[in-house]
């Protein structure tokens, strides 16, 4: 064993490291979003919106991360007529696929306020919209916090996927790492203890949310 | 004579092959307290419901202040003339007293913040929890939760109140406090629709009872004449039963 070699790139997984994170966050940023508004679809009473919404979550759901990326790889740079950086490609992928997922959480948050709510907004004259926005929604992300941020964990360990198309975050940067020294042995333990010290805080923080709203 | 402020001719209403409400009519008058009594089951509380557009009717229409709900274009603005409060109180948690009162007059009345707390500190003080105002709904007793939730209605500044079994979910000494607030708004002219199984109220407040069973209305009389001579076996079974209870 030969610790120098992480010693010496250090500045390097950290790198990797930042990246995978920008990716999560970004991620996690315009899915969620994408993820609320298909999950109101999932619920509204006009059947092609839900039956849409749903078709999407389903769809989405039933196939692996991995030939998505490949699909938005290929398919991206095929409608818009150009080029698109690697990178694009991939963060379209990710909020896509990730929006499914937080669409399933957000819309069982929304039923967990129940109907009731929703009457007590409406007939004090505020819109569906708006009753949504400043009644239903706040009540439903404060219940679905815990499974919000155990959903970003899987976000985050999902970046790794990215390994197959080259982009650098951290996952890769440690492989070309432990290519070039011939240590894997040593990189590989590195990583798996960065990724189990972010993903394990997260879940505590997750945790300790879920303690709060008991 | 004016028009009624809520007008409900001839509604129907299914659920599947569940008859919810069968041919219901009924007329409030401006200052009129009615009182809807009646077995649960019976469709009082979906009548309510298809006033303010909360619940589609399939026959008949309701009109509220000359508005036809059936074709209204903007129920939100219909809402806001019909206060509605409910049994288990449907106060928003995650919002203090003050911030549920004054959500609906800002965003639906396009009131400013200082008006619509103006507004709030106002009815709250009429329904005695003024010094509630900053708390969240959690802390505040049973009793005090409805008076909030009358206070949140009344900031509207509605032209009838709807109460959907408004003591129901209350332990019996905070029933008193809503219904001393309840009465007092009907003395002040309020066009009240009363859903309860509250039959001292209804004696010393309403000025007409409502009898419903099944989705239809068995009954429909002034105060004294229900209570003295009702006219429907039903009635008087029912009558018997509740006010034996008591």
């Amino acid at each position: 064993m030969d610790w120098q070699v992480i010693i010496a790139n250090f500045p390097l997984l950290m790198s990797g490291l930042v990246k995978s994170l920008q990716l999560t966050v970004v991620s996690a940023l315009f899915s969620f979003p994408l993820g609320c508004l298909i999950a109101i679809g999932r619920l509204s009473h006009r059947r092609w919106l839900s039956g849409a919404s749903t078709a999407f979550v389903n769809v989405l759901r039933s196939n692996p991360l991995i030939l998505i990326l490949f699909w938005f790889y290929f398919l991206v740079p095929l409608i818009t007529g150009r080029n698109v950086n690697d990178l694009t490609s991939i963060i379209v992928a990710f909020i896509v696929f990730f929006a499914a997922y937080f669409a399933e959480i957000v819309r069982s948050g929304i039923q967990s306020v129940g109907v009731r709510q929703i009457q007590a907004g409406l007939s004090s004259g505020l819109t569906y919209a708006q009753t949504m926005r400043h009644i239903v929604l706040p009540q439903a992300i404060r219940a679905m916090l815990p499974a919000l941020i155990t959903q970003c964990i899987v976000v985050f360990q999902g970046t790794t996927v990215v390994y197959v198309i080259g982009y650098s975050e951290l996952l890769h940067t440690a492989a070309s790492i432990a290519e070039r020294t011939v240590r894997p042995v040593e990189l590989y333990v590195t990583v798996a203890a960065i990724y189990f010290i972010v993903c394990y805080s997260a879940s505590r923080i997750a945790r300790h949310f879920e303690k709060g709203a008991a | 004579m004016n028009q009624p402020i809520i007008r409900v001719e001839n509604v129907g209403l299914r659920f599947d092959s569940f008859v919810a409400l069968d041919d219901v009519s009924l007329s409030v008058n401006a200052g009129q307290c009615i009182v809807i009594c009646g077995p649960s089951g019976s469709g009082k509380s979906t009548l309510l419901r298809c006033i303010n557009g909360l619940e589609r009717f399939q026959k008949g229409d309701v009109w509220v202040d000359g508005v036809s709900v059936r074709g209204c274009q903007d129920l939100p603005k219909l809402r806001r003339g019909v206060g509605m409060v409910f049994q288990h109180f449907e106060l928003y948690p995650h919002m203090t007293v003050l911030e549920n009162i004054t959500l609906a007059p800002i965003k639906a009345k396009g009131l400013s913040r200082k008006q619509a707390e103006d507004l709030a500190f106002h009815y709250l003080d009429r329904v005695g929890i003024v010094d509630q105002a900053q708390k969240h709904p959690g802390r505040l007793s049973g009793g005090q939760q409805q008076r909030a939730a009358i206070a949140r209605a009344l900031a509207l500044e509605p032209k009838a109140m709807l109460f959907d079994e408004p003591t129901s979910a209350l332990d019996p000494e905070m029933i008193a406090e809503v219904l001393y607030v309840m009465r007092d708004l009907a003395r002040g002219g309020m066009t009240m629709l009363v859903v309860t199984h509250e039959m001292g109220f209804a004696r010393e407040v309403a000025d007409e009872v409502v009898f419903m069973d099944r989705g239809r209305i068995v009954e429909h009389a002034p105060v004294d004449e229900f209570f003295s001579t009702p006219r429907a076996e039903r009635t008087r079974e029912f009558l018997n039963k509740i006010l034996l209870k008591l």
